[in-house]
């Protein structure tokens, strides 16, 4: 075996003390700027919150007054539920350039808290489940409203988890590093007592590890739960087996658009530049790509199957909602979703920037909410969802100003809960990024520099 | 922990030219066992050309049977070779190397297998040319709208494409094998080398067409048997008419192909001694790989099965209640479900067993049992179920010309790839010589890490 | 009743049958005919056992009630001509198509026998020729002359005998009156329980039985929109 000799080599870029000084420094300030945002966004928030209030003193019996509302259930459950996937998904592939991003993702499993709560008018919105399509088939004890609730209270509970259990290297590193305050306090208390033996980086590494593993797990249980639900079971004639897979990578296509913008903006008003390159784009674009042909893939899948066969309630499927009541939002979503992405990713040179990806990921993440609204709002306003055969096409449903304040409320209520998070949690994972900085050198090969990557086992 | 061996070049040559170069009695005596029962098979199926389609089990119910399941099991297994050469040679996993070459040619010859099987069901086998898009004479050409249009497009494709993989690959070892020959070998080595020195340009024209045709080829690769899923989902017949089947099948073809190669790489190492270039390693990672394959495959089932309950349709729930309920159809569910993942999956998220050659060749084998009654369960149930009108429902056994015909398959593509090995090194010399060049260490603090040099 | 599309309505003829199940006794006269018209294999016992029987026209028998208030209901099934046909688009050489007179055509010639359709069929009407077809010496010569004699490796399914209908509407250039001719199964029949015709002309026996309140088509939700039409039993 070839030693590389400590003196061969030069580490290039920043010690493990440097990088936990720097953005250990940046997260600790509260910029106004900062407080300017959570301002905006948190009124926002309580606009959605009081008037979606107010539709609740209306009571459940118009459905399709609920139609967006449960658009915006499923988008947020969907792109933000989504991320700690990603994350999981990278640290098991075990590339090196992931460690100074997948914090991101991971913070964003805090938004599960948001979408449990909306989760119950949604639900309560439904009809009874006699007579209609549900994966819940003849047992209807607790159904649907229980076990929903259980399933994504799984998943939230997991994300939660993982995340502390992520972060709680470096929150000891924050608990040590600043003064007691208020603030301290609290994050003294989430360090559980961390001092980094070797036992509990065991514990931390098998729990990482099993956690992960189980929300890889419970996600897709939680997409074909709420893809059923809130979608394919009001829809007459709707026997789409594909759909929840469909779903999740909607979602995962739309956690990594919005890990990409989030990188971006840490980047450049963050300041966090040295941390977040032009690397961690370009590899992450590979995988938007991937994902948006895996979005046509799908979808295509579902068509072909529905369009050739023929029958007359699957036809009416087809038109309803993608050739005539929601053509706008299918065309949208088809084009924001899979053919910029498709044309824009196939370059090299848009791969490799900063912008390229970023913009790409502002399109996939409008693209996916009218997806979503394109799949919700028109199963919520069906009126007879007991049928076997959709006879009357429902027109497409408009949004109006107050679906419109739920829509940027619940989303900015999303968006807030990770600032706060970010302030609570730094947004890097230093101890994977420490990691890195023993385990890759940079050394001479052949007349040229390589960088040397280990991987333990 | 990667135990890294150091190997010179010239002990690679000889290692893994031994094959080429000489000719053991386990080769001679296996490849004339196998070839009999190819031979075998062949007759068989000049027996039912002659006399129609009469001696299969087939009757007006059960159209389709042994013949499209075989089709169906061998463009699975031939989605091996790509998922493990182009995937993982565009992520630059490393432990890829010793397989590339066997699972790339094990693709090859399963899918001309595979391409054999329609042609041997169809009822008049020898006017199968009129898929070709020509007008032979007879003022039209092939009905695009078909399915089975789409299926012979994709195949030559994914064959043409699969073929010029395997060549690239293959000619600076062809290179090496013209270098160490005389005579008739030398002169046929090299035209098949392409006058292949090693130099620079030639090693980068190389990696850019290895780059080019892993990335061009992956497009194929799901979408060849996406297209033999939509011969069964765009039908009518229930339980086939299923969005699901596109990537379901795929996924499946990936978990049944990536066992075969796990069970031809165990094979290899034992009968070629190729314990220098197969590690242990290598087959706890790719125990690794098969159980996220299966556990995604688990859930596509799984959204089969669900969905298929879903409208309650009469039609549907009959053939499910036949695949889950009936004998024999009940014991043979109950077998593929257990051989594909119940007995495998937990057994491979032990290090042991992954690292255990006999375990992994076992299971394996029992993966691919189940994904081949998988296949079975899927065709036959549904052509035999009683619909709402037919007063012709029937049962479906294999006759014996059927049988012949499918085990024929497996010995044809054993035999293909015994072949191949007298002629080519199974395992690439360059890709061997590559790791060992690329291999290093970190020490940190006491400790040394095996590392792998990444350009950058 | 939804259908999917509605077809424009052709110049040419609209070839129909109507079935009036109230009508059919079960004798399987129109089984009878329609074999020896369209030089149908003859059906063995083996045949039957093998579950490979060709029979372009079966009559399907379910009983109805409790002994001794047993009932036999009968239904001829034969290949409905779909406007919608799900055999025609998945035929890979053009062997099964649509003609402009309604009715779905199968090509002898071109069948390669990859048996596609029939997977599709939801009437199962389509039947398939397993082996070479046989006749005893003597039974050679009541092979009719007009209709090709399959082979073995291909598809064959009722065609509306068309031969009778190419006879008569090329005998003459003006358009055929209804009766003319009859399919091999309506003239056999003894009860006329089966009517064939020309269905976009109005005066025509099809087209007036074809309205009345009795009419059905069989698997209506699956939109094959057959050009066979039943009409329901009444009951006493």
């Amino acid at each position: 075996m070839r030693i590389s000799d400590p003196k061969d080599m030069w580490a290039e870029g920043p010690s493990e003390k440097e990088i936990v000084q720097d953005v250990l420094s940046r997260y600790h300030h509260i910029s106004s700027r900062f407080l300017a945002w959570c301002g905006v966004l948190g009124i926002l928030f309580l606009l959605a919150v009081v008037v979606v209030l107010i539709r609740l003193s209306n009571g459940f019996e118009d459905r399709s007054e609920w139609g967006y509302y449960s658009a915006t259930l499923l988008f947020i459950a969907l792109t933000f539920m989504s991320t700690p996937i990603i994350s999981a998904g990278l640290r098991l592939a075990k590339g090196q350039w992931r460690r100074s991003m997948t914090r991101v993702p991971e913070l964003y499993g805090v938004v599960g808290m948001l979408g449990l709560l909306m989760l119950f008018p949604a639900i309560a919105a439904l009809p009874p489940i006699e007579g209609r399509r549900t994966i819940w088939f003849e047992w209807p004890t607790f159904a649907p409203m229980g076990w929903d609730a259980v399933g994504v209270l799984a998943l939230v509970l997991t994300g939660l988890a993982m995340l502390w259990m992520l972060a709680i290297p470096d929150l000891a590193k924050v608990r040590d590093h600043f003064p007691l305050s208020g603030r301290q306090k609290f994050i003294t208390w989430l360090a559980m007592g961390w001092v980094g033996s070797v036992r509990q980086w065991r514990i931390h590494r098998l729990g990482v590890l099993t956690l992960g593993g189980m929300y890889l797990l419970l996600f897709p249980l939680v997409a074909t739960l709420l893809g059923s639900e809130l979608s394919a079971g009001l829809l007459p004639g709707y026997k789409d087996a594909i759909q929840p897979a469909y779903l999740i990578i909607v979602g995962v296509q739309a956690g990594l658009a919005l890990t990409l913008v989030t990188m971006y903006v840490l980047r450049s008003t963050g300041g966090y530049e040295r941390y977040l390159g032009v690397d961690q784009f370009w590899a992450l674009s590979k995988p938007l790509l991937a994902l948006s042909l895996l979005w046509f893939y799908f979808w295509w899948s579902s068509f072909i199957t529905f369009w050739y066969g023929r029958q007359p309630s699957e036809v009416n499927i087809i038109r309803f909602l993608m050739f005539e009541s929601y053509r706008i939002p299918f065309l949208m979503a088809f084009f924001l979703n899979f053919v910029m992405p498709l044309l824009a990713l196939m370059w090299n040179p848009v791969r490799k920037s900063l912008a390229g990806p970023a913009l790409v990921s502002v399109g996939i993440l409008i693209g996916t909410l009218f997806n979503t609204i394109r799949l919700v709002v028109s199963a919520y306003s069906v009126p007879d969802p007991t049928l076997h055969l959709l006879t009357e096409l429902p027109k497409g449903q408009v949004p109006g100003a107050i679906d419109l304040l739920i829509v940027v409320g619940g989303i900015s209520g999303a968006v807030l809960l990770f600032l706060i998070a970010s302030k609570i949690i730094p947004p890097f994972s230093l101890w994977e990024m420490g990691e890195g900085t023993r385990l890759v050198r940079v050394r001479r090969f052949m007349n040229r520099t390589v960088r040397v990557i280990s991987k333990q086992n | 922990m990667y135990y890294r061996r150091t190997l010179t070049d010239e002990q690679i040559n000889r290692e893994l030219l031994g094959a080429v170069f000489s000719t053991p009695l386990w080769w001679v005596l296996l490849v004339s066992v196998l070839g009999f029962i190819v031979l075998g098979a062949a007759s068989a199926v000049g027996f039912m050309v002659d006399q129609g389609l009469q001696v299969t089990g087939l009757n007006r119910s059960v159209f389709w049977g042994f013949f499209i399941t075989n089709f169906v099991f061998w463009v699975g297994i031939s989605h091996a070779g790509v998922m493990i050469s182009a995937i993982l040679r565009l992520s630059q996993a490393e432990w890829r190397r010793p397989m590339t070459r066997a699972a790339e040619v094990m693709t090859v010859f399963s899918l001309m297998t595979a391409a054999m099987m329609p042609l041997v069901h169809l009822g008049r086998l020898w006017r199968f040319y009129w898929f070709t898009p020509f007008d032979f004479a007879r003022g039209i050409w092939p009905d695009v709208r078909s399915p089975l249009v789409w299926d012979p497009m994709a195949i030559t494709t994914y064959l043409t494409g699969s073929v010029l993989f395997v060549y690239t690959a293959l000619i600076p070892d062809l290179a090496v094998i013209r270098d160490r020959s005389t005579g008739w070998r030398k002169t046929v080595y090299g035209i098949l080398s392409l006058n292949w020195h090693g130099n620079p340009r030639q090693w980068k024209l190389q990696a850019i067409a290895g780059i080019l045709l892993s990335a061009l080829i992956l497009p194929v690769f799901v979408s060849v048997h996406s297209i033999v899923s939509w011969d069964f989902g765009v039908s009518l017949v229930p339980s086939w008419h299923v969005t699901v089947f596109a990537p379901y099948f795929v996924i499946g073809a990936v978990h049944s192909g990536v066992s075969a190669v796990v069970t031809l790489m165990a094979i290899m190492k034992k009968l070629y001694k190729l314990d220098n270039y197969i590690w242990e390693e290598h087959f706890d990672a790719v125990g690794r790989l098969l159980v996220v394959v299966a556990t995604a495959w688990l859930f596509f089932f799984w959204l089969d099965l669900v969905f298929a309950f879903w409208l309650a349709e009469e039609q549907e729930l009959t053939v499910w209640r036949l695949r889950l309920f009936h004998a024999p159809w009940s014991w043979l569910f109950l077998t593929f479900i257990v051989f594909s993942y119940v007995i495998p999956v937990p057994l491979w998220l032990s290090r042991r067993v992954r690292r255990n050659l006999t375990m992994m060749i076992i299971t394996t084998l029992m993966v691919n049992v189940g994904m081949w009654l998988e296949r079975f369960i899927i065709v036959v149930p549904s052509l035999m179920q009683k619909g709402p009108l037919t007063f012709d429902y029937a049962a479906y056994r294999p006759s014996i010309v059927e049988i012949t015909i499918v085990g024929g398959t497996f010995a044809l593509v054993a035999f293909l790839i015994l072949m191949f090995s007298k002629f080519f090194p199974l395992i690439p010399l360059w890709e061997a010589k590559e790791g060992q060049r690329l291999g290093d260490a970190i020490k940190v603090g006491a400790i040394s890490v095996p590392g792998i040099v990444k350009e950058e | 009743m939804t259908t999917v599309k509605q077809v424009p309505v052709r110049p040419d003829y609209k070839w129909s049958m109507v079935v009036d199940i109230d009508r059919c006794t079960g004798c399987q006269a129109c089984v009878v005919a329609c074999q020896s018209e369209n030089n149908v294999p003859i059906n063995d016992e083996t045949s039957f056992q093998q579950h490979r029987a060709i029979e372009w026209i079966r009559i399907e028998r379910y009983w109805e009630g409790e002994f001794p208030n047993v009932k036999a209901r009968f239904i001829p099934v034969l290949c409905q001509h779909c406007e919608n046909a799900p055999c025609e688009p998945v035929c890979p050489v053009y062997a099964t198509y649509h003609n402009n007179s309604g009715m779905n055509v199968q090509v002898y010639n071109r069948c390669v026998g990859t048996r596609y359709c029939a997977n599709g069929c939801p009437y199962h009407a389509r039947n398939f020729n397993y082996k070479d077809p046989e006749w005893p010496d003597e039974l050679k010569n009541q092979l009719n002359p007009d209709v090709t004699v399959r082979h073995r490796g291909i598809m064959e399914k009722c065609s509306f005998c068309v031969q009778r209908i190419r006879r008569a509407t090329r005998a003459q250039s003006e358009r055929v009156q209804d009766g003319a001719f009859q399919p091999a199964c309506a003239q056999a029949c003894p009860t006329d329980a089966i009517v064939f015709g020309d269905i976009s002309n109005p005066q025509s026996k099809v087209a007036r039985l074809a309205d009345d309140k009795r009419n059905y088509k069989v698997l209506q939700a699956l939109g094959t929109d057959p050009n066979v039409i039943y009409l329901k039993k009444v009951e006493a």
